[in-house]
């Protein structure tokens, strides 16, 4: 299936072409034996492993030049400005996949540290998930991140929940307010702190997944560029702004 | 089973930990250049003796005595008797006793009245009381010897400047210290501290004039004190440069060696932390349920470490379910995924729904399949906590008793605090809900 990879039409296609970049050796080789194990059990080949990197500026070059889908991205790499995962995003500014979509990042780290997971994603990260995650899990949200949606992990959930306020109660009086949930984004929220995944979410609240995945996705830009203090604190904490 | 890993600490290693050097080092044994110590004319020897430090804040004298009685394991009284004497047989008791103190570093001791030493310092009015008599002796003397009728002008018009040359440093140089203890002035009685430095520094010009100008007028007298401020404030221009670089080094090596001991503080943690976990890991590879729990539990404790900063008192609810969380966790063997949002006082509402929670997650270790992930949000309109499994679904009617024993102890101690608990079987798995209403008074 590789060759057709160039002229897969958006991400629906052909499988997912992936940039890993990490500074630990061991860790890019495990991630992509567990990965190439789990598709094989499954059979589709959902993700082709197209280069890595195990510092920022190999990894903008790598990245420039294949052009992929998804960059699974460590939050903390030596070199570039010190910023790690935040300089990869910033240094590819603009890079488009063969087929005019953006080249989307997900993050993976195992820091538990808000302003790290704060900082990748305002610096434009799709989704944040540890380490930990499983192999199958992974997938999910590679293919995720590929279409365009966004991956929260329950850690991450639990920080929106806690950066907006919500879980103290406050609650946006109309959607498009940027520096509070609304009461369904809460919701879906809650939900995925819980551990739910987006299919669980969806049959829990009574609507579709394309809903969880837009509800998610409209929580993703709030944190991307909502003004609330918390948020610019841990910003700055990191020097974005 | 193997031992369970005991994390070897907590928070920051203890100081001490890290490669500094003995704080004491010198104060074993005499400084180099101070005279044998007078009474008996014994070296002190290295082995069991205490060392010789002085005492901080002991009465009025520097304690040097003390020190050396309590460093030769002698009566104070033999001591002060010895440099007395050696003081008489030509001064070098006063050689000595300066050099002492000059060189005896000064420490914090608790003093135990078997060490021979006046445990307690004499009251304040009595303290007063022989400061005004030897005032007025020494005043006597200097009188008898600067007179002439008495016939001691020449050797008084010399002695007396020195006197006041000494008295005048000694008490300039007792303000060290204290400001070894603050630092050099920089806080506590650090007026106090200038007004004896300005005293001693008066005390001694006074008497370095007195002496220089001995039998002149006060106009050359006068002559020389602007003579002495001129080559002063000259040699202070010529040494602003060299001073001040040398503070900017000093300065630079104070940080460097904050940043030595920062290094050997965390060298110190991960050894004995993530190096002693790596070792045990690599004796029980064979074990992966062992392995897993150790990488876990030391993941965790590092993470704390790294990103919570030193620990604190458990007074806060997230912080008694992180707890408790972890405490599964390391019994168990299976990761437990916590999230915790908001945070309010540890109170007995709060503990019962820690004790219920640990419940829950007890029984999703055991029952369910991991992942097991358990997620609390403590806020204005309560507590709502969430313990889930991915068991493969259990029938309600046919759980073992044990199990609905730990389900009713669960449901009767939420409800006992005005809470409520329910379980719910999903398509995959158990799911634990704990809830609990506002604090009375709450938002």
């Amino acid at each position: 299936m590789g060759p057709q990879t160039t002229t897969a039409g958006g991400t629906a296609a052909g499988p997912v072409r992936v940039v890993l970049v990490d500074d630990h050796r061991m860790f890019r080789t495990g991630v992509r034996a567990e990965l190439t194990d789990a598709m094989a059990a499954g059979g589709v080949p959902v993700c082709e492993f197209v280069g890595e990197a195990p510092d920022v500026d190999t990894a903008v070059a790598v990245i420039r030049a294949e052009r992929p889908d998804v960059v699974l991205l460590d939050v903390h790499l030596p070199g570039g400005s010190g910023n790690g995962g935040v300089d990869v995003i910033h240094g590819c500014f603009g890079v488009e996949t063969p087929t005019g979509a953006p080249v989307r990042f997900l993050a993976l780290s195992v820091s538990d540290a808000a302003e790290d997971v704060i900082a990748v994603i305002r610096a434009g990260a799709r989704g944040y998930v540890t380490k930990t995650i499983g192999a199958r899990d992974l997938i999910t949200a590679i293919r995720r991140v590929a279409d365009g949606d966004a991956v929260f992990s329950p850690r991450l959930a639990g920080f929106v929940l806690d950066a907006f306020g919500a879980a103290a109660g406050e609650i946006a009086e109309v959607d498009e307010e940027l520096d509070r949930l609304s009461a369904r984004e809460r919701e879906v929220m809650r939900l995925i702190a819980r551990g739910y995944q987006y299919k669980e979410v969806a049959k829990e609240l009574f609507i579709s997944v394309k809903t969880v995945e837009t509800h998610v996705s409209s929580v993703l830009r709030k944190l991307q560029l909502s003004s609330r203090h918390e948020l610019t604190a841990w910003a700055m904490g990191r020097r974005l702004l | 089973m193997p031992t369970p890993y005991e994390p070897a600490t907590h928070g920051r290693p203890p100081p001490g930990l890290g490669p500094e050097p003995g704080p004491d080092a010198g104060g074993y044994a005499l400084p180099p250049g101070a005279p044998p110590a007078p009474a008996g004319g014994a070296r002190p020897e290295r082995a069991p003796r205490p060392p010789l430090v002085r005492a901080r804040s002991r009465g009025w004298t520097p304690g040097v005595s003390a020190a050396v009685a309590r460093h030769l394991g002698i009566s104070v009284r033999a001591v002060r008797l010895g440099f007395v004497l050696l003081t008489i047989a030509g001064g070098a008791g006063i050689a000595a006793y300066v050099f002492l103190w000059a060189l005896t570093p000064e420490e914090d001791l608790t003093i135990d009245p078997a060490a021979g030493a006046p445990a307690q310092p004499l009251p304040e009015r009595r303290q007063w009381g022989v400061v005004i008599a030897v005032g007025v002796v020494l005043l006597v003397v200097g009188a008898v010897l600067v007179t002439p009728a008495v016939g001691g002008s020449g050797l008084g018009s010399v002695l007396v400047p020195l006197f006041t040359i000494a008295v005048g440093a000694i008490v300039a140089w007792s303000n060290l210290d204290d400001a070894q203890r603050s630092r050099w002035l920089g806080s506590g009685a650090g007026r106090y501290g200038w007004m004896r430095v300005a005293l001693g520094a008066g005390l001694t010009v006074a008497g370095i004039l007195v002496l220089v100008t001995r039998g002149a007028s006060v106009s050359a007298a006068w002559d020389a004190l602007l003579a002495a401020v001129a080559v002063l404030v000259g040699a202070l221009i010529i040494a602003a440069p060299w001073a001040l670089r040398l503070w900017g080094d000093l300065r630079r090596e104070q940080v460097a060696a904050a940043r030595a001991t920062e290094r050997a503080d965390i060298a110190a943690h991960l050894h004995d932390s993530v190096l002693q976990t790596l070792a045990l890991i690599q004796r029980q590879s064979g074990d992966a349920a062992a392995v897993t729990r150790l990488a876990r539990a030391q993941e965790r404790e590092l993470r704390s470490w790294l990103y919570d900063g030193p620990q604190g008192s458990q007074s806060t609810l997230a912080a008694a379910v992180t707890e408790v969380a972890h405490d599964v966790e390391d019994v168990h063997g299976v990761p437990v995924d916590l999230v915790v949002t908001g945070d309010r006082p540890y109170e007995p509402h709060g503990a019962a729904l820690t004790q219920a929670m640990r419940e829950a997650l007890v029984n999703a270790v055991r029952h369910g399949r991991p992942p097991v992930t358990a997620y609390v949000e403590i806020g204005p309109d309560g507590v709502e906590a969430f313990v889930r499994d991915r068991g493969d679904g259990f029938d309600l009617d046919a759980v073992p008793t044990d199990r609905l024993g730990v389900r009713q102890s669960v449901l009767g101690r939420m409800e006992r605090h005005g809470g409520t608990a329910r379980v719910r079987r999903r398509d995959d798995g158990t799911e634990v809900e704990l809830r609990l209403p506002p604090l009375d008074g709450g938002a």
